[in-house]
């Protein structure tokens, strides 16, 4: 279950130090004039391919909202993103779906499953959509990974949240996307089912070559990361890398009193 | 106070959904008052009608008939005497003759029937005292002798008649030319009558066939008389017997009778219809309130989480429906006037002038539509109301969002669903072995209601299985798309049972309606080529009966074998039981016997024909005790009376002359003296062997003269048939359309609701790469299964109840069964129309949902 499974895309077990993302000089801004609000002012970040990046922050630093416009679902005020080789930013609704669609995998916080559907059903429906056959062989990998073999006729009302969540996580690395977007993927989940989760990033990103973007403002989370970005009032102020629990948490803290300080 | 303060709040957050069940009030009660208003209207224009064209008081003869034209082609008259007479009695201001006739037919130089399409008369009339108060001469003059005409406004615009132009005028006396002199128009509303005036003489003796009679005699009453009065002594004066006297009021009254039943008959009829949409209403509303009171489940649930009672719950949502009532129907009795109005523009296309002028609202119109639109949507929202109360406080800390799935149907409902369908069911098939037409309709009746009220709660239950395999014959197709839409249908089985059983409504009636229809037309055709054995079949088309000289032409044109007369005479006939009724006879040439092969089971039909012979049908046999060979006395209405000996017993399963009872001709003439003898209402003749189409020709040729008249051949006649047939169920299409309009509302409400409630599945799909086209896709499909499955219902439905009615009417001689298969296949893409016309706003919409809101989690 455990074995080394090599990244048919880039090639190499994740050691690769090509850009999965980029977003450069990236600006969200709301409203305009006196009640508007920046998002995110002037963001320029690298997401390594093959690597596991955990975005944290206070809520409203604008960590989402990161992730929104790295992943082509909100549009951003100014500045670039590239997926890959493909700027996003003025792409066209159309070919902004086929993208996420073909090289762009998420889980989000909550009701991420079709209620209609079975959990194979679920698992597959982006390469359905597309119209594309899941690879068998990989599919059955991943579903074995993922530990979910006896529960692929389950509806999402007969799974547990962690289920839920791991079914979640299947459908994002079946696939094989050239990067998964997470949004707090164990925000809804108890530490025991959160951590199972958790585990299986790791080792989609390890054993699988897999690259993940997360954000999180759980310090247990982050600590699964390879690298941590710290994100406040719309910057990218820190980054610690190879992160522990308690660092981070420690960091958070420097962070917090370092805000009331000033 | 709070409770209405919510309420208000709640609906207009949600006016938005609230929309379409408004649309469904509004049409239903716009319906009903617009008909209501129409027939009053219509009312009113001729309450004015009758009373400005009588006078005080008016003298008739006692056999004078109403409106129609008279069918010795001559009217009822009374003698010119009676003039002076009444100008002796006291209290008389003057007196005047009014002589006019309806059994007249008008055309002009290139043998154009000047009479309208609609059915009102053509009245040739000398110009009284009474046309001077009602009409107005508007260019040239009155006329004088039988040369001159002057005509009607209306009739001269809408076929373009000018002075100095000639018309001809044709009567059972022959016809006539005189040249226009003068056109008249009306003062008030022409109900689309055609009318030309002549001088008194020339009416007298080319129309009415004496120069000393009038058919009315006009009384008016001095000062200080009343028109009761008046009348009074005018009877005294005449004795009473021989004249009908009427007051002004009486031949309003009843005047007012007549086109009052006839109004009636439209009213009810449109009423009905009004209702079948109001129903299709009902369902819409039910799942609106249904969708809305689920949707609000958390809010509910908060409210009862902080004290609110169940009644106050319950009652918060009976408030929304009684606003929702009361602006759809106000709404509704506004758009009902302009409906009305319309409908008057409509009349006067077809040449009836209706005034706004007359416009009648009565105030028991709006507080019909008001109340008629309240009591629908509070009754229609009850059972949402109650399941609102319902909720648990503990529904608002469930947070899945959602509301609970409700895919279960409940057992009970499905229970008694099936229990009522199975007795439908049995009660048509015991209406379709019915040999008992009477009790038959009381069963077909049964089992249309069990049968409907049955699908409707087993709708749920069938949703499931009907989507499935629709869904494995359509969606196959569509992929993964195809399987969330059929999915999504299947999703709330009652949502999307509701929404197909409205649309189910509609097209079950369409159906079962094409199926009678269809069958009338082939049995009738099926009997035309079993029994009628005569070439040509002449009549006219608005009723008249043939005048003598088209009868001569028809006998003399050439290659013709035979001609049939064939007539109708009223009577009175007393069987060997004693009992009398009356009846209508039919009195024809003895080829008729050849003419329509009739079976008989007793006795032989030629032999009716004899002299001081008839046959009676089965029914009226059984009735009566008559056997072949019994003495029937006839009292002909229009004197003489005849012991005749009954030849032959015809059988009563028939649909062409069904019931008719046949002498001769010879036979009636005997009794009837020859100026009260009905004129011909139809000829009947067979060519010489291999002339068919040379006679044919010549007899359309001879009839030139005569538009009034039609001549057909076997086949012209069946398609008469079925352009008749056609064009009666094309009307009853064309106001089905309205339930269907709504019901096809009912199917966007539900797919503008479901995606709402599912805005969040949306959201998740659009971000992990279903392109829009495919979320647009896949919601025109669910509402295409949601119409199909609605269809698949109502076309089931009514091909059952078809069937059974056609089993039942073949007592009736619908003997063939006929199934409109292009219509009903017609029927079932034309629902998938309406499924993909219904997804267009709703996918739309779905579409241009902002992914980010949508996925949004808090």
């Amino acid at each position: 279950m455990t074995t080394a499974v090599v990244n048919p895309r880039t090639g190499g077990s994740g050691g690769s130090t090509a850009v999965a993302a980029r977003a450069r000089q990236v600006v969200k801004a709301y409203g305009a004039g006196e009640t508007r609000v920046v998002a995110l002012d002037s963001v320029d970040v690298d997401i390594a391919r093959g690597a596991f990046t955990a975005i944290m922050g206070p809520s409203g630093s604008g960590k989402s909202t990161l992730m929104h416009c790295l992943a082509g679902l909100d549009a951003v005020s100014s500045g670039q993103v590239w997926i890959g080789e493909t700027e996003i930013t003025g792409l066209k609704d159309k070919r902004l779906t086929r993208l996420r669609r073909d090289k762009i995998g998420f889980i989000f916080q909550a009701f991420n499953l079709l209620p209609t559907l079975t959990a194979l059903e679920n698992i597959t429906l982006p390469m359905d959509i597309a119209g594309r056959k899941p690879d068998r062989e990989w599919l059955d990998r991943v579903v074995e990974t993922v530990g979910l073999s006896g529960r692929l006729k389950h509806r999402p009302n007969q799974l547990s949240g962690g289920q839920q969540q791991r079914v979640a996580v299947a459908r994002a690395l079946a696939a094989r996307p050239e990067i998964i977007f997470g949004d707090e993927p164990t925000g809804n989940l108890d530490s025991r089912a959160g951590a199972e989760v958790l585990g299986f990033l790791r080792r989609s990103v390890d054993e699988l070559g897999q690259t993940i973007v997360m954000v999180t403002h759980d310090p247990v989370a982050a600590g699964y990361a390879d690298r941590v970005l710290y994100l406040a009032d719309g910057r990218i102020v820190d980054e610690m890398l190879r992160p522990s629990a308690e660092a981070v948490l420690d960091r958070m803290k420097a962070f917090d009193t370092f805000g009331r300080v000033s | 106070m709070t409770i209405l303060r919510t309420s208000l709040r709640n609906f207009v957050a949600h006016k938005g959904r609230m929309l379409l069940s408004g649309v469904a009030v509004v049409l239903s009660v716009a319906f009903v008052c617009g008909t209501l208003v129409f027939t009053d209207t219509m009312n009113t224009t001729f309450d004015r009608l009758f009373s400005q064209t009588a006078a005080d008081v008016t003298v008739s003869s006692k056999d004078a008939g109403s409106g129609e034209a008279p069918a010795t082609g001559r009217p009822a008259t009374v003698p010119g005497s009676l003039v002076e007479e009444l100008e002796g009695v006291e209290g008389v201001a003057s007196v005047s003759g009014g002589a006019f006739s309806t059994g007249v037919t008008v055309v002009n130089a290139e043998n154009e029937n000047m009479g309208s399409s609609t059915g009102a008369p053509t009245i040739a009339s000398n110009w009284t005292s009474i046309d001077e108060r009602s009409m107005e001469v508007t260019e040239g003059r009155l006329p004088r002798g039988p040369g001159e005409v002057m005509v009607d406004a209306d009739t001269a615009d809408r076929h373009g008649l000018e002075l100095g132009e000639e018309l001809r005028t044709i009567s059972a006396l022959g016809d006539f030319r005189s040249e226009i002199v003068g056109v008249a128009a009306f003062r008030s509303t022409n109900p689309g009558a055609t009318v030309v005036y002549f001088d008194t003489g020339t009416v007298q003796e080319r129309l009415l066939g004496d120069s000393d009679v009038y058919t009315d005699v006009y009384v008016t009453a001095a000062g200080g008389v009343s028109d009761g009065e008046l009348k009074e002594r005018v009877v005294a004066e005449l004795g009473s017997g021989e004249y009908r006297v009427w007051t002004q009021e009486e031949y309003a009254a009843e005047g007012q009778d007549e086109i009052g039943s006839f109004l009636d008959v439209i009213k009810y009829a449109l009423l009905g219809f009004a209702g079948i949409a109001l129903l299709v209403g009902v369902f819409l509303i039910v799942n609106t309130f249904s969708m809305l009171v689920a949707q609000r489940t958390r809010e509910i649930g908060l409210m009862r989480a902080i004290g609110s009672s169940r009644r106050q719950v319950n009652r918060s949502v009976l408030v929304e429906a009684v606003l929702l009532g009361v602006l759809g129907s106000v709404v509704g009795v506004a758009a009902g006037v302009g409906l009305a109005v319309g409908l008057m523009e409509l009349m006067g296309l077809v040449g009836m002038n209706l005034s706004t002028d007359d416009l009648t609202l009565r105030w028991v119109t709006p507080v019909v539509g008001v109340v008629l639109g309240v009591v629908v949507t509070v009754l229609a929202a009850y059972l949402p109301a109650r399941r609102a109360g319902r909720v648990s406080p503990m529904a608002a800390l469930r947070d899945d969002g959602l509301p609970a799935a409700g895919g279960r149907v409940g057992r009970v409902r499905s229970g008694v669903g099936l229990v009522l369908t199975l007795a439908g069911a049995g009660a048509l098939v015991v209406a379709a072995g019915s040999d008992e037409a009477a009790g038959g309709s009381l069963f077909l009746a049964v089992g249309v209601v069990l049968t409907l009220v049955g699908f409707v709660l087993i709708g749920p239950l069938l949703a499931g299985g009907v989507v499935r395999v629709l869904g494995a014959v359509v969606l196959r197709v569509f992929g993964p798309v195809g399987r969330m839409a059929e999915r999504n249908a299947l999703r709330n089985p009652r949502r999307t049972g509701a929404t197909g059983a409205a649309l189910m409504i509609g097209l079950a009636l369409v159906s079962s309606l094409s199926v009678v229809g269809a069958s009338l037309v082939a049995s009738a055709g099926d009997e035309l080529d079993r029994s009628v054995g005569a070439d040509f079949i002449l009549q006219s088309g608005a009723g008249q009966p043939v005048v003598p000289e088209v009868v001569e032409r028809v006998r003399a044109t050439e290659g013709v074998a035979h001609v049939t007369e064939y007539r109708w005479l009223e009577a009175r006939l007393t069987g060997p039981d004693g009992e009398s009724v009356k009846e209508s006879v039919t009195a024809a040439s003895p080829t008729y016997a050849e003419d329509l092969r009739v079976e008989t089971v007793a006795g032989e039909l030629p032999a009716a024909y004899e002299r001081d012979s008839m046959s009676v049908p089965e029914d009226f046999a059984k009735a009566h005790g008559v056997r072949v060979g019994d003495l029937v006395e006839v009292d002909f209405a229009a004197g003489g009376t005849a012991e005749l000996v009954v030849r032959a017993v015809t059988a009563s399963d028939t649909s062409v002359d069904q019931g008719a009872m046949y002498l001769s001709t010879a036979t009636a003439e005997r009794y009837v003296p020859g100026d009260r003898m009905p004129l011909n209402m139809m000829l009947f003749a067979k060519a010489e062997e291999g002339q068919e189409d040379a006679a044919y020709a010549a007899l359309k040729g001879e009839l030139e003269a005569f538009p009034q008249y039609e001549v057909r051949n076997q086949a012209d006649y069946k398609e008469l048939l079925e352009d008749q047939v056609g064009q009666l169920l094309n009307m009853v299409y064309g106001l089905l359309a309205l339930a269907i309009v709504v019901a096809a509302l009912g199917v966007v409400n539900t797919l503008a609701l479901s995606v709402v409630e599912r805005t969040r599945e949306i959201g998740l799909m659009r971000a992990i790469g279903l392109s829009r086209r495919q979320l647009r896709r896949m919601i025109r499909l669910e509402s295409v299964m949601i119409a199909l499955f609605g269809a698949l219902l109502g076309l089931g439905l009514g091909l059952g109840w078809g069937v059974a009615a056609q089993r039942l009417l073949a007592l009736e001689g619908l003997k063939v069964l006929e199934v409109p298969w292009p219509t009903i296949v017609g029927v079932f893409f034309g629902a998938a129309v309406v499924g993909l016309v219904a997804a267009l706003v709703p996918a739309f919409r779905a579409g241009r949902m902002n992914v980010l809101n949508a996925i949004a989690t808090e």
